[in-house]
């Protein structure tokens, strides 16, 4: 399994708060060592290799998750909780996981 | 087995057709498709969709905060419908674990993302958990902020089954309040009697208010939080395919 982390710089070139936090969680829970690489979705340039990969999955948002098996589809995780519970069996609390669903998809407010 | 849909171009295809045809191409797609209900304008859908499929699957999340107009009318849409309405409750020890925490209205003190995840995301992912394809009346205009971007159709990673996929419609994403209501008045299609009291987006009764003549029906919608960045949102102009 190889897994890939999409991190985003935003437009005026300062971090993205999310990614911070996420990856605050990954470190937290001892989990960078299950992330092969890295990589920066730059706002400022269209040709960095996460703005291409977020392309070519078809993703609209930062930080991602894209867990690649052998001889299988690219799975993405746009939620880190739903990462860490499916992908690295993490016990997670329902409640966080919802929380965090709202927070990313704002979309959602009006259900 | 049905071909794997190619979302991007099913898209571009589907951004010009009517909602009738994209709700068509929806029901003829997938036969465990859902239609969700929020007890407010988006019953055009189900009037659309029953003229499609007489017994299409509707839910709505029954947050235990609706007023009780939206009830008397989630009750009268399934009558004159004839549909079985599936009205989904928040699981009852998370509400008592916020409740006795935060008390009944921690959305004016904290934010509403913690009240709504449990009583709106949570049955909403269990349900989604059971069907291939969705269907909701979200639109462009209801929000510039946050659903300037929604597609017609997209592969739902949020709510998808572990190692499957979930696509979710959105048929009135090009649509304005305007078209609706025209829709609405033409075909005779029952609506909420809020609407009729200045409300314009209807979700909780401690979290919806009337709005004005020249106010954006967002402001209708938790008005004590200061609108809220689109951080996680990949920003480009070029991101699709």
């Amino acid at each position: 399994m190889t897994i890939t982390l999409v991190k985003k710089i935003l437009k005026d070139g300062s971090p993205c708060k999310k990614c911070g936090d996420v990856l605050n969680k990954l470190e937290q829970n001892n989990q960078m060592q299950f992330i092969d690489s890295v990589v920066i979705a730059d706002e400022r340039d269209d040709q960095s290799a996460g703005m291409q990969l977020a392309k070519q999955y078809d993703v609209d948002r930062a930080p991602f998750f894209i867990v690649e098996n052998e001889g299988e589809a690219a799975v993405i995780y746009t939620i880190y909780m739903k990462f860490a519970k499916e992908v690295l069996n993490q016990k997670t609390q329902e409640a966080d996981e919802l929380k965090e669903i709202m927070d990313n998809n704002q979309d959602l407010d009006f259900l | 087995m049905k071909e794997p849909i190619n979302f991007v171009d099913v898209d571009a295809t589907l951004q010009t057709s009517t909602p009738q045809d994209i709700l068509r191409y929806a029901i003829e797609q997938h036969d465990n498709l859902v239609l969700s209900f929020s007890g407010a304008e988006d019953v055009v859908l189900i009037d659309m969709a029953t003229k499609i499929k007489p017994d299409v699957q509707v839910f709505c999340l029954d947050t235990g905060r609706l007023h009780a107009q939206t009830y008397a009318f989630i009750e009268q849409v399934r009558k004159h419908y004839g549909i079985s309405i599936d009205v989904l409750f928040p699981d009852a020890d998370a509400v008592q674990k916020l409740t006795a925490e935060k008390g009944l209205f921690s959305f004016y003190e904290d934010n509403h993302q913690e009240c709504c995840g449990i009583r709106k995301v949570g049955p909403l992912r269990k349900k989604l958990l059971t069907v291939d394809a969705w269907v909701t009346g979200q639109r462009k205009d209801q929000s510039p902020g946050t659903r300037a971007a929604i597609p017609v159709i997209q592969n739902d990673k949020v709510f998808a089954r572990p190692n499957d996929s979930l696509t979710k419609y959105n048929p009135l994403v090009n649509w304005t309040s305007e078209q609706v209501w025209g829709y609405i008045r033409a075909n005779d299609v029952p609506y909420n009697t809020l609407h009729d009291q200045g409300f314009v987006s209807i979700g909780c009764e401690p979290c919806t208010r009337p709005v004005g003549p020249s106010q954006h029906e967002r402001e209708g919608r938790w008005w004590w939080e200061e609108s809220t960045k689109k951080e996680c949102g990949l920003h480009s102009t070029n991101t699709k395919k």
